[in-house]
């Protein structure tokens, strides 16, 4: 067999034992905290009311539970997923000694790093030098949360973390690293540090402004801030996922359908209705175009965001030794690594809910088709009423639709993170002074263009 | 504007193509030699660890003490110790030393070498643990029979004659491997050339190929000489080698 094939198949064995390890153990720890000990503390005879607040307090800390567990784990499969894809694009093999073809890699490398000895450079700011990474750190466990409620469907644990204002709220938290960023460059008494830590500082104004806007996009299509309703309304198929203009294709896809199908009467329906909208084709291909390049310049001011490749300017190993992170070793180094894994985590998981449907299905009926088989499935398990019993373990431990749309939405985020690994691959890094040029000559005028287009174009389709 | 969208086009497809370049390249078959598993396929002028080789196919040692690395090192990593033989008169090695930590692996000594004894083998793993452990000796540095095979195979270089021994000294044969090649030092009587060396040097320019015949046809002169000198006659012993090694040299060059 090509041995490339063989790899292919060993990085997705990888690739799914990782993420069942991730999801399993998230899953099993939100079940453990806001199914069974409620259930527990209900059958365990204590007083009705000390036995309500107890189950309260545990399901509102369900969210919490979930993303302490999510993120230590998640980043160690990243950076491992990060170094094999690499080797698979420029054609080696990755690490593949610690464990069963390197599957415990990244898990060695956190102990080490956990055990290492944490300096404090000589002359650096003790204080700030110790906050930095938390700083840069807390805003990425903060900022995930109402993406949470999105991404479970709206599940009824989760349902506590959604804000009405979810989107904007996450990108106001998402502004906050750069601070932790600056912070620790300055604190480390030593001027790479510095140098990377305002071209970050830089890199993230400029290209947050970019990034916003092409949110605000999507937010100026759905007509809400709230993730949930985003996600909701993309759910019908492909078509209706805002990279695709939301739904504004979907009209005319209905006549060629109801065309093909021969149903005279729907076609005159539609046909009145285009009447009334002479312009609508039209504004609707321009509108798909729109949407598709602000899915770009979201892709792309992410990048910069996360400071990934080619916006890694803030710690360009040639010019500045390794940037704001210089001087950081042991633990503050491993939460640095970990924020930063992370929040392209976050960016690539708010990319796939705001523009690519989140937890719904390309393809109309088969998100709805999975739930029904599952749900027929779990009803036949025998004893499902009684308390404790198999039936009903398996019942409150596997919920049909959460289990469906948790599944697309870690195709897509895992797609997307996939893509940026790719771009690492592939982009050489920009100049700093290309990089600034860039994205206030070029992005920020194209987004503004683009608002408004959309703005107008949202009134005719 | 249209020359600025017709750049921004422009400049977007040349990255769509640069990633469907780099995603290709995942259908590659990974060029990554897992070296302690499997040894990297080095080729035969490899210049690793140096080794003194054996005649592959008569197995007795081809250093003759010229000293010719030992004049030439640059670094002066090689330490021969060699005397005269009491009996024959003749070079006889009693060490060879060569020091790895001080060796640059430039290879000349493996240049000079008039037998192409000292050669730079493929191996090139000898971390150690203290400095003194890189200084190989003799017994180190001797490559087998088996060794010496596979790297002049590998270095395609001409089998060596093989040397006549003087005397049935199997306990010696090794430890004074010199006898027959030092000869050519001096000048070689050509009267005192037997007729059946004159045979052997006949077939000798086609026997490179077949250096077996060739053992065959000189091993019963080389025989007979011994039981004629047995001690006293070392001068009669000298010329007859002498003359196997005067047909040796220009075989080698033809060859």
């Amino acid at each position: 067999m090509n041995p490339a094939v063989f790899e292919i198949g060993k990085f997705a064995r990888l690739t799914v034992i990782w993420l069942s390890i991730i999801f399993g153990a998230v899953w099993a720890a939100c079940w453990a905290v806001g199914v069974f000990a409620p259930a527990l503390i209900n059958a365990s005879g204590m007083p009705t009311e000390t036995a309500s607040l107890a189950s309260e307090v545990l399901r509102a800390l369900v969210p919490v539970v979930a993303v302490a567990v999510f993120i230590p784990i998640n980043a160690m499969f990243m950076v491992l997923c990060e170094r094999r894809a690499l080797a698979l694009f420029t054609v080696r093999k990755g690490p593949n000694r610690v464990g069963p073809d390197g599957l415990l890699q990244t898990a060695a490398d956190a102990v080490k790093l956990l055990f290492k000895e944490d300096i404090t450079p000589h002359g650096a700011d003790a204080v700030m030098f110790t906050a930095a990474p938390i700083i840069f750190f807390a805003p990425s466990i903060i900022g995930v949360l109402p993406l949470l409620a999105a991404a479970s469907g709206n599940h009824e644990l989760f349902r506590s973390v959604n804000l009405p204002t979810g989107i904007f709220y996450v990108l106001a938290i998402a502004s906050i690293p750069v601070v932790g960023i600056v912070m620790g460059g300055w604190a480390s008494n030593n001027k790479y540090s510095l140098v990377g830590a305002l071209r970050s500082a830089a890199q993230a104004i400029s290209y947050e402004i970019p990034l916003v806007l092409s949110i605000v996009a999507v937010c100026l299509m759905a007509g809400t801030l709230d993730v949930v309703k985003i996600a909701d309304q993309q759910k019908d198929s492909l078509l209706s996922w805002n990279i695709f203009g939301g739904g504004a294709l979907l009209p005319y896809v209905n006549l060629v359908v109801a065309g093909l199908q021969g149903n005279n009467e729907q076609v005159q329906a539609i046909m009145q209705h285009f009447q009334a909208q002479p312009l609508g084709p039209f504004a609707a291909v321009l509108m798909v175009v729109c949407c598709i390049i602000f899915f770009g310049i979201y892709i792309t001011g992410a990048c910069a965001e996360v400071n990934r490749i080619p916006f890694d300017l803030p710690e360009a190993e040639s010019e500045l030794v390794s940037g704001y992170n210089t001087e950081y070793s042991g633990i503050k180094f491993a939460i640095f690594f970990l924020a930063e894994f992370t929040n392209l985590f976050v960016v690539c998981s708010i990319a796939s809910i705001m523009f690519l449907g989140g937890g719904h299905a390309p393809l109309p009926g088969l998100e709805q088709g999975f739930t029904e088989m599952l749900g027929g499935i779990l009803k036949q398990l025998p004893g499902s009423k009684e308390i404790f019993s198999p039936g009903w373990l398996i019942n409150s431990l596997v919920n049909p639709s959460t289990v469906s749309q948790a599944f697309w939405i870690i195709l897509k985020t895992y797609s997307l993170v996939i893509f940026a690994i790719l771009i690492r691959a592939t982009l050489p890094r920009f100049r700093i002074d290309q990089l600034m040029a860039f994205g206030w000559k070029r992005l920020i005028p194209l987004s503004l263009i683009l608002l408004i287009a959309l703005t107008y174009l949202r009134e005719l389709v | 504007m249209f020359g600025l969208v017709g750049r921004a086009v422009e400049s977007l497809y040349y990255v769509c193509v640069g990633l469907w370049t780099v995603a290709k390249h995942t259908g590659r078959a990974p060029i990554t030699k897992e070296f302690p598993d499997t040894m990297p396929d080095l080729p035969g002028a490899f210049r690793g660890r140096l080794a003194l080789a054996v005649n592959p196919e008569t197995s007795e040692h081809l250093c003759i003490s010229c000293r010719q690395c030992e004049r030439v090192c640059p670094d002066k990593c090689i330490d021969i110790t060699a005397h005269k033989s009491p009996e024959t008169g003749k070079l006889e090695l009693i060490d060879f030393k060569i020091d790895h930590g001080l060796c640059m692996f430039c290879g000349l000594c493996t240049e000079v070498c008039p037998t192409t004894c000292i050669i730079n083998t493929n191996d090139f793993e000898m971390s150690d643990y203290s400095r003194e452990a890189l200084i190989y000796d003799l017994k180190k540095l001797t490559l087998t029979q088996d060794e010496s095979a596979h790297y002049f195979s590998k270095k395609y270089l001409p089998i060596p004659k093989p040397k006549p021994k003087p005397a049935p000294k199997p306990a010696a044969a090794a430890a004074k491997p010199a006898d027959g090649v030092a000869a050519p030092a001096k000048p070689a009587p050509p009267a005192a050339k037997p007729a059946e060396g004159a045979a052997a040097a006949k077939s000798a320019p086609a026997a490179t190929d077949k250096p077996a015949g060739d053992a065959a046809a000189t091993k019963p002169t080389a025989e007979k000489k011994a039981d004629d000198s047995k001690d006293s006659e070392k001068e009669k012993a000298a010329p007859e080698p002498s003359a196997a090694e005067g047909k040796a040299e220009p075989d080698k060059t033809e060859g």
